[in-house]
């Protein structure tokens, strides 16, 4: 979670030389942006012809780099090449630099997405009836409205998203009430925006 | 006797009861009236209905419960003019037929009455209250600088005696979706008016 980068990443990332192909560099990075994993250990010794200890140690290191350049936004090639240290290969750190370039709107869409939030609302059906009667009165003509709102929890500790689902009865009155209050809201919202 | 609040044959009891009516003078009737719509307007509260009745029986020396009878079978006008939708002029009609003299003041809270019988009308999860806050995410611990507005929402839903509160949060095309939506909603509604 941390977003720094230091030395011994930066050998760690060496590794990255012994890859057969810029194919193979580039899977490497990607999958360990999301994070490490024993599969991901495994494959990448394999890949590289590493021991399980330094691929799990790279994989470490090319998160760490992936996620500093995600949380301070370095979106072009001079303010990724300015973290390497002078000694850095050079062709590898143009290679990796470009990666990551390729890969950070994508990788900051995802965060954004994933970012720890209310319920958020996904979905939202409506349904206007028409009320004619009821046990204290037989004969009447009064709308009603009812709203069904779907929302997704993205951060459910079930693991995957949970949906939960609310039904909601309006009477005109409250529907008219809440139409005010989002005016009030869209209305700050453009005073907002101008600014 | 042909009456418009209800088809049942009525004992000759509820006659004798609203011909008593008049027996009263018109400062006891229109307090008999208040009482009667202060319980029609607020149905659970029969203690004070009858607490209300044996104080006025107290009042005005008579015997509390011969009044309690009374008040039963006056009820039943209102009670059946609601249920049927009666206008002003047939429980005019009725009160006439039954031997006592319509009440303007009676009338008046006859139609209050009735615009609280809708209103009371059954209604499954009421919202009954929605609180909202806007803002600006600066950051997350992802990204360090961001500039993104979020609304939450607070709904306050009516389950049974009780109220649960819904919380939720809409991204700005998810708010822009849901007034659309709603506005549509409020176009349905107005269309039947």
């Amino acid at each position: 979670m941390a977003a720094t980068v230091c030395n011994e990443d930066f050998t760690n990332l060496q590794l990255l030389l012994k890859a057969p192909s810029k194919d193979a560099v580039r899977e490497v990075c990607v999958q360990s942006q999301r994070g490490l994993s024993r599969r991901l250990t495994e494959s990448t010794a394999a890949t590289l012809g590493i021991s399980e200890a330094q691929a799990a140690q790279l994989v470490q290191s090319l998160h760490a780099l992936s996620h500093y350049v995600l949380f301070y936004n370095l979106s072009s090639p001079e303010q990724i090449l300015a973290i390497f240290p002078e000694s850095f290969h050079s062709s590898l750190k143009n290679l990796i630099t470009k990666i990551l370039l390729e890969n950070s709107a994508t990788w900051r869409t995802e965060a954004l997405s994933n970012q720890i939030s209310l319920p958020q609302l996904k979905d939202l059906d409506w349904r206007v009836d028409m009320v004619t009667s009821s046990d204290s009165v037989s004969r009447m003509s009064v709308p009603t409205c009812l709203v069904q709102l779907k929302m997704v929890d993205p951060c459910s500790s079930a693991g995957s998203e949970s949906v939960s689902s609310v039904t909601v009865e309006l009477s005109r009155e409250s529907l008219d009430t809440i139409l005010d209050g989002l005016g009030r809201i869209r209305d700050q919202l453009s005073v907002v925006a101008g600014k | 006797m042909q009456l418009h609040f209800t088809k049942d044959v009525l004992p000759d009891s509820v006659g004798t009861d609203f011909q008593n009516l008049n027996k009263l003078n018109e400062q006891q009737f229109h307090r008999l009236i208040e009482i009667l719509f202060q319980f029609l307007l607020e149905p659970k509260e029969a203690e004070r209905f009858m607490q209300q009745l044996t104080e006025f029986a107290g009042e005005h020396g008579m015997s509390a419960g011969p009044l309690r009878n009374l008040m039963k079978s006056v009820l039943l006008v209102p009670q059946g003019a609601l249920k049927k939708n009666l206008t002003g002029e047939q429980i005019k009609e009725d009160l006439l037929t039954l031997g006592t003299h319509p009440s303007p003041l009676g009338l008046r809270h006859y139609a209050a009455l009735t615009r609280l019988a809708v209103g009371q009308t059954l209604m499954v999860n009421q919202l009954v209250d929605m609180e909202w806050k806007f803002g600006v995410t600066v950051g997350t611990s992802e990204i360090q600088k961001l500039g993104t507005v979020f609304l939450q929402l607070k709904l306050v839903v009516r389950k049974g005696n009780s109220t649960e509160n819904v919380y939720m949060e809409l991204t700005l095309p998810q708010f822009y979706n849901f007034l659309h939506e709603m506005e549509r909603a409020k176009a349905s509604m107005e269309c039947f008016s």
